[in-house]
């Protein structure tokens, strides 16, 4: 009997299942709901060259509009669904509709930490998700302006990089000692802090917002330290949650996001989570891991499809992402959290290296500046968890697809 | 007008494996060797324009990308794998003496 495949999610990872979907289960109903009113697009250019306006919006879309309709997907584009009931098996939207399901994904993404911070609604503050947020950004890029970014971590470091290639003023501010110390520690941190003054931006660290001054629109950004950066603009770049409110009141088991499997199964049979919301079972490292990038986005949401469909497939992709940043490639794949060791190919003064982060003798993750071919070498090392040798794996002379594990 | 081939490269110099630039009058083209048969290229991954002669990893006959991991099948040039959506380019191939020619 055909399923009715309900996908609550917008994104690039819906958008992927609902394809995903069509293909590997030609009878079956698949209903795409999302709370943006565009169809589905993916979002790195939303940081980079569309926030600089250098690509259209359509080149970001996963398909073209008309490509739902045209293929069977059934869309509700604009619509927020606000209760998922999976015992009577139906999904909620915000005029109370209900839409039943007999197997159902749940894609709902992230969304922008909110500061608590005096003057926070003042106008002139943005964050930076959606495409309506970067059309407000992008209205206010005129070059000569003074913007301030609050959070170094990847989406402040790319907004501030397009900032000032667009020609703005740029302060940037984080409360740790580098942009993403905690994450890659203070030698890679510090590298990336150089990539930003080295293009004129104005670095602040160890510091953080205590206020936004100004009458009716922000014109002042004032520190714990005592500084007052005067501003036409701010972004900030503060991290991100996982949006399960629509879960609130499920049965659907919730911790750092909606967790799953190994197959993208919820404690419920049926339901489905992946993408950024999902926190997922990871085969390769032992644990759960929540992930908030771009190939996940699409490598999940299609696993998770290929598993509605009454497949069995396991999602053991190794995590990787990019962020560009001026001319710079900045790659990760892996995953860590914290690290015996630092082993770096190559200088990391250099503005060209790639750091592997240790555990117990075994590479967990690595990080490449402009060693992009590099990263591709070592996923295969990651993914193996096996220990190799650590001073064949510094030494910029022995090839890394040559290294074997340590007997 | 009837095809022109000229001279890019040696096949000396494409070692096995390996993705190298050669040049047709202002032209890139990127030069893969898979097992002693050689595909030529526009060297330009249709992503973001990374060079694929300097970025590209050949694992039989699918270029990778290293850039944002956009993989191509460098005997069609078909995207195998996004972010790219369009195919690159790719050049018909004849070997003379020890010379590599693409019809351009």
């Amino acid at each position: 009997m055909p399923q009715r495949h309900v996908i609550v999610g917008g994104g690039l990872t819906g958008a992927t299942a609902a394809i995903t979907l069509r293909e590997q289960a030609a009878d079956d109903s698949v209903i795409l709901i999302g709370a943006e009113a565009d169809p589905p697009y993916e979002r790195p250019p939303l940081s980079k060259a569309y926030l600089r306006n250098e690509v259209p919006f359509d080149s970001a879309l996963v398909r073209p509009a008309s490509f739902y309709a045209e293929h069977g997907i059934d869309t509700l584009f604009g619509t927020a669904v606000v209760r998922v009931d999976t015992a009577a098996q139906f999904v909620e939207l915000e005029d109370h509709r209900r839409v039943p399901f007999d197997a159902l994904l749940i894609a709902t993404g992230a969304r922008n930490r909110r500061f608590s911070i005096p003057g926070r609604d003042l106008e002139g503050i943005y964050s930076l998700r959606t495409r309506q947020d970067a059309d407000r950004i992008r209205a206010e890029m005129i070059p000569g302006r003074r913007a301030v970014v609050v959070g170094m971590g990847f989406i402040g470091s790319e907004v501030a990089a397009s900032l000032r290639l667009a020609g703005l003023e740029v302060v940037a501010l984080d409360p740790a000692k580098t942009p993403l110390f905690r994450v890659l520690g203070e030698a890679v941190g510090d590298a990336i802090a150089r990539l930003h003054r080295a293009h004129g931006v104005r670095t602040i660290f160890e510091d953080s917002v205590v206020a936004f001054e100004g009458s009716g629109r922000v014109d002042r950004v004032v520190t714990r330290s005592g500084q007052r950066l005067d501003c036409d603009f701010v972004v900030a770049g503060i991290g991100v949650e996982p949006a399960v409110d629509s879960l609130a009141g499920s049965d659907v088991h919730l911790d750092n996001g909606v967790v799953v499997d190994e197959c993208c199964r919820t404690n419920i049979s049926g339901v489905y989570a992946a993408g950024d919301v999902a926190n997922h079972y990871h085969p390769v490292f032992g644990r759960h891991i929540r992930n908030e990038h771009w190939q996940n986005a699409i490598k999940h949401g299609a696993a998770a499809a290929r598993n509605m469909a009454g497949k069995s497939v396991v999602y053991d992709d190794l995590p990787w992402f990019w962020s560009d940043q001026y001319d710079a490639n900045l790659q990760y794949a892996g995953f860590h959290t914290s690290w015996d060791e630092i082993v770096v190919r190559g200088r990391i003064d250099s503005g060209s290296f790639l750091a592997c982060y240790i555990n117990g003798g075994r590479i967990d993750a690595a990080v490449g500046l402009n060693r992009a071919k590099d990263i591709r070498r070592v996923m295969p090392l990651i993914r193996a968890r096996h220990e190799v040798s650590l001073e064949a794996l510094g030494d910029e002379r022995v090839d890394l697809r040559s290294l074997q594990p340590v007997l | 007008m009837t095809p022109q081939f000229v001279t890019i490269v040696k096949t000396n110099q494409v070692p096995a494996g390996e993705v190298v630039a050669a040049d047709a009058g202002g032209t890139r083209i990127a030069v893969a060797n898979v097992d002693g048969t050689y595909y030529a290229f526009e060297d330009a991954c249709t992503h973001e324009q990374c060079s694929l002669a300097e970025q590209g990893e050949l694992a039989g006959t699918t270029v990778t990308c290293t850039c944002h991991g956009s993989e191509f099948d460098v005997r069609t040039g078909k995207v195998l794998a996004p972010p790219a959506l369009l195919p690159v380019k790719v050049y018909r191939t004849r070997i003379v003496g020890d010379a590599l020619q693409v019809e351009v």
